[in-house]
């Protein structure tokens, strides 16, 4: 099984309903989106003018680069199938894919907020959010869900659900009489680019080619380039933030840390 | 994201030091605790209250709130709705932080500073309205009742403002909802049709939608909105016609980039060519038609390529629209709009769409203009009319000016009144809802109307510009909080089952603070102004159970009912044999006006200027929207949209800061950045309206972009209405 979701920009209207629905739904601060809406154009294409939009989400990808990256204590975690009732256990940091449904997940009571997730996603589906600092972190990752709790109730995903133009279908990929497998049948296609395949399942369908052009020129062209210092030096804070009693041995390295970034940033 | 991440090394780096880890401080953007870690959820251990409906715009979608330990925590459409269903747009899911929007007015203030410059003193309400009631009536005293004039806006500004006109007894009412928005399509279609449109154009099973100026997707209304979606899944072609490649030319087989305010050159254009081509519903206006040799005779100078020279368009494409029309007729939508108040020249564009409506027999047909059949039953009660012995001088009728005017006194008229002194003195002002700085063209001149009043008083659920003139200053409890409005209707689209429905609004939540619904502060306020025997209801709960009670329905039956009362609808579709559309209207011949629709140019813009167009964005309406701080994330300013060859020109580039200085000198307060397209004309200029408030207590929206009235310093008068043209003013870009 593999969740994933349609939008159909033949559709879609620009409204923005869906950026707020979920700031509702799940208390995103404002500065903050687990989803958003670009404007796109008006601009010239090869197929005459276009104005369309993007709206973008977590696409749970196939080959994720956010969650190899997270520095975080691997757990063992045991993964159930509602549907199967088979069960796996696997060795997690604080972000993973799940391997029943697809989806990506965090586990904030775990996550650190350094960020690492965020910088390696190459589409900026996630944000580290200060506000749920805690004693083991400044800020708690985060990002879309695909609305897991929700669909676990039985109901639709908040943004799919205001969608006042049917725009955002969501559903399984991988079951052949879905409509969003329909879609990817009829041509809906990921944000990917030559050199950004990770294989999204967040897809796009559009049938005028001026609007395909310039939605899918939107795409990101590159991927983040992997920060492994950074990620590195991450992996030596944790020891501190996990624990205040530990706080003394990471001192020079905290220090150096800070510095180092400092110059990464001139 | 790179700041979060230094700050948390650099508190592990200070932890390590032996400094406590601090913690950032959450800021405190609403009443609500800080989230959780794991955020709940609006769908678990919270109550789904029923009954709400929106007013974050004003077409007002069918809600359910979730409600948890008394705090509203999410707004979502009502299940049970036939109407815009279980979708809401932007504004409708922002509307939770309306309600605990920490700038809302909460409590009665007194001004003790100036008046433009003010400082708030809390009060009682009694204070509040002792102090109002004591003003009003030494102004009524002094002046008559003409003296007051009246500024409402909204569904719970209604019932004032029968009060103020029917008791009190002034004509000094204007509601912006008609003078700077709809009014003049709804008389025009009068004088054409015999009933005022609405949008009630069946866009759903249309074959051909034709938009002058309308963008739909920015001009977010979900119902109406739906339907122009359904209209185009089921293959519908779509017309636009705007100087601007808007969000709805984004989605047309035909964009017309028509010179701004030319439009009905091209209508009588295609009606000519559509009449000499034969190519007009004969049968139709043969039946219900009246003047239509008249007519004929009147457009006949309107050759395609006359047209096409003053629209700046190709006569092949006016032709083109025109055969597409005829191809696909009667089952087309003519769009009649909604803000039409343009350029002083809208009652003719208006009357010659609903002309060619007629003219393609697109009436009471699929896919044409079709107005919904009920519910009937619901009847509101109001305050009565009082015959008063020497009733007040109504300007306009005075005048014997604008006889199509839409109810109330145009705005400028009641302006020009108190600034003047002439005929009459106008010294008491209520605004009621309404933001008259950021709605009627020249700002200083109601600033100046402002500052000579001997009392100002507002009622308003946030701060906006106009109450930071007011010397009392009361909060309203919002569309969230009360009982008010009944919103009646028929099943979105007119192809699925013939459904009626009945819902009123009911609050989802109780008021903090101070906070109080229109019907008590207007009662209170009639009580202290010697009218209490008049009062025609005791409260909210009772005026929305008298309106009901015709309808056999009662707040309770409504709550059993989970907000929404569903019963069997009528077709809709269908004319009525007496029927009749007037080609040439002898009523408006007869009033001095052109009773064929006329085409009537307006003023170019001056060398080196472009003309401003402003429009709708789809997270705003109004001024109103611009606190909320999950709408002003989502569009925090107003790019101006420049031609790219002219910006070219002109050295700008996507981005670069601008202001805008307007043909009379006057610049913007704030700047904005530059949007560089194609898809702007390059005589124009392009502004999301309302932006760029100038009340520093809208502390999230206090000075973002640029606030398109304040250069909208010219009026246009609609000469048939009063109505006030606000695209007949030029920019210059300056570079900030």
């Amino acid at each position: 099984m593999q969740y994933g979701m349609i939008i159909d920009i033949d559709k879609c209207v620009g409204c923005h309903a869906c950026t707020i629905a979920c700031k509702a739904e799940w208390e995103v601060p404002a500065q903050f989106g687990r989803n958003w809406v670009h404007r796109l154009g008006p601009a010239m294409t090869s197929a005459g003018m276009a104005y369309t939009f993007y709206p973008g989400l977590c696409n749970h990808c196939d080959k994720p680069s956010c969650v190899d990256v997270c520095p975080a204590d691997p757990v063992t975690m045991e993964f159930k199938d509602s549907k199967s009732g088979k069960s796996v256990t696997m060795e997690v940091a604080a972000t993973w894919k799940d391997p029943f449904n697809g989806t990506v997940q965090i586990d904030k009571k775990r996550c650190l907020g350094c960020g690492a997730c965020a910088d390696a996603c190459p589409y900026g589906a996630r944000y580290v959010n200060p506000d749920l600092a805690d004693d083991n972190s400044e800020g708690k990752a985060d990002k879309c869900t695909y609305c897991m709790p929700r669909v676990g109730e039985g109901l639709q995903p908040a943004c799919v659900q205001t969608c006042l133009a049917g725009a955002r279908i969501f559903g399984d990929l991988s079951d052949a009489n879905s409509d969003v497998a329909k879609y990817v049948k009829k041509g809906a296609k990921g944000m990917t680019s030559k050199a950004v395949q990770i294989g999204p399942n967040s897809r796009y369908f559009g049938s005028k080619k001026a609007d395909l052009e310039l939605l899918f020129a939107a795409a990101p062209q590159e991927m983040p380039e992997a920060n492994l210092r950074r990620n590195m030096l991450a992996r030596m804070m944790k020891p501190a933030m996990k624990s205040v009693t530990n706080i003394g041995l990471a001192g020079l390295a905290g220090t150096l840390l800070v510095k180092s970034l400092e110059d990464d940033d001139k | 994201m790179n700041l979060t991440r230094r700050n948390f090394l650099k508190t592990a780096s200070i932890a390590a030091a032996s400094v406590p880890l601090s913690k950032v401080v959450a800021k405190a953007e609403t009443t609500v605790a800080k989230a959780p870690l794991i955020p709940m959820g609006s769908f678990k251990d919270t109550k789904t209250v029923t009954g709400g409906i929106c007013e974050m715009c004003f077409w007002r979608c069918q809600l359910v709130g979730k409600v948890r330990d008394g705090a509203l925590m999410k707004l979502e459409g009502n299940p049970k709705s036939i109407d815009n269903g279980q979708a809401i747009c932007a504004r409708g899911n922002a509307g939770v932080k309306l309600l605990y929007d920490p700038d809302r007015l909460k409590y009665p203030m007194k001004n003790v500073g100036k008046r433009g410059a003010p400082k708030w003193q809390k009060i009682s309400w009694d204070e509040a309205l002792d102090t109002c009631a004591k003003k009003l009536n030494a102004v009524v005293d002094k002046y008559g009742a003409q003296g007051l004039a009246i500024f409402p806006h909204g569904a719970s500004a209604k019932y004032p403002m029968h009060y103020f006109e029917r008791v009190v007894g002034t004509p000094n009412v204007s509601e912006a909802s008609f003078f700077q928005c709809r009014g003049i399509r709804d008389t025009a279609y009068l004088s054409g049709f015999g009933t005022t449109p609405g949008e009630h154009v069946d866009m759903a099973n249309a074959k051909v939608i034709f938009g002058l100026g309308c963008h739909f997707g920015e001009n977010i209304h979900v119902s109406h909105t739906k339907r122009y979606l359904k209209g185009l899944e089921n293959g519908a072609k779509l017309v636009i016609v705007d100087p601007r490649y808007s969000a709805s030319a984004g989605k047309s087989d035909i964009w017309v980039q028509i010179k701004p305010s030319t439009d009905t050159a091209m209508l009588l254009a295609m009606m000519n060519y559509l009449i000499e081509s034969g190519k007009y519903d004969k049968k139709f206006v043969e039946e219900h038609g009246e003047g239509f040799d008249e007519f004929k005779a009147g457009i006949k100078e309107w050759t395609l390529d006359k047209a096409a020279k003053e629209c700046d368009i190709p006569a092949a494409q006016i032709k083109e629209v025109a055969d597409l029309l005829a191809a696909n007729a009667p089952n087309v939508s003519i769009h009649p709009g909604r803000h039409v108040s343009w350029y002083g020249n809208d009652f003719q564009r208006e009357r010659a769409l609903a002309c060619l409506t007629g003219l393609l027999g697109a009436i009471g047909v699929p896919g044409g203009f079709v107005k919904p059949k009920g519910p009937g039953g619901v009847k509101g009660k109001s305050w009565a009319h009082v015959e008063h012995e020497h009733p007040a001088m109504n300007i306009r009728e005075e005048l014997d000016i604008y006889p199509f005017t839409p109810p109330g006194t145009p705005t400028d008229l009641i302006r020009k009144a108190a600034v003047e002194g002439k005929p009459y003195p106008i010294k008491g002002c209520v605004a009621w809802g309404q933001n008259p700085i950021q709605t009627v063209p020249n700002q200083k001149m109601t600033i100046d109307m402002l500052m000579q009043m001997d009392f100002v008083m507002c009622v308003d659920v946030m701060p906006t510009d106009i109450t930071m003139y007011a010397d009392i200053l009361l909060p309203e409890a919002s569309y969230l909080e009360r009982f008010d409005y009944i919103k009646k209707g028929t099943q979105w689209n007119y192809a699925d089952k013939h459904e009626q429905f009945i819902s009123a609004r009911m609050p989802l939540v109780d008021p903090l603070f101070e906070r109080k619904d229109g019907v008590w502060i207007t009662n209170e306020l009639a009580k202290r102004m010697g009218h209490e025997k008049l009062i025609p209801v005791k409260n909210q709960q009772e005026a929305v159970n008298i309106a009901l009670k015709g309808a056999g329905l009662s707040i309770d039956k409504l709550k059993a009912e989970n907000g929404i009362h569903v019963q069997p609808g009528k077709d809709p579709y269908g004319i009525s044999e007496d029927f009749t559309i007037s080609f040439n209207s002898e009523e408006v011949a007869d009033a001095g006006f052109p009773g064929v629709p006329t085409y009537i140019p307006v003023e170019k813009p001056p060398q080196g200027f472009m003309r401003l167009l402003y429009g709708r964005a789809p997270v705003h309406t109004f001024n109103r929207t611009m606190n909320n701080v999950w709408l002003n994330a989502a569009m925090p300013e107003n790019p101006v949209w420049v031609n790219d060859k002219m910006a070219a020109k002109l050295g700008l580039k996507e981005g670069d800061r601008v202001s805008l200085v307007n043909q009379d000198g006057v610049k913007s307060r704030n700047t904005t950045s530059v949007k560089v397209t194609p898809g702007i004309r390059d005589d124009a200029v392009y502004l999301y309206h309302g932006y760029g408030t100038m009340n520093p207590l809208m502390t999230v929206g206090h000075n973002q972009g640029i606030d398109d009235q304040a250069l909208i310093t010219k009026l246009a008068v609609d000469p048939e209405t009063g109505a006030h043209g606000m695209r007949n003013n030029f920019v210059k870009i300056v570079k900030a």
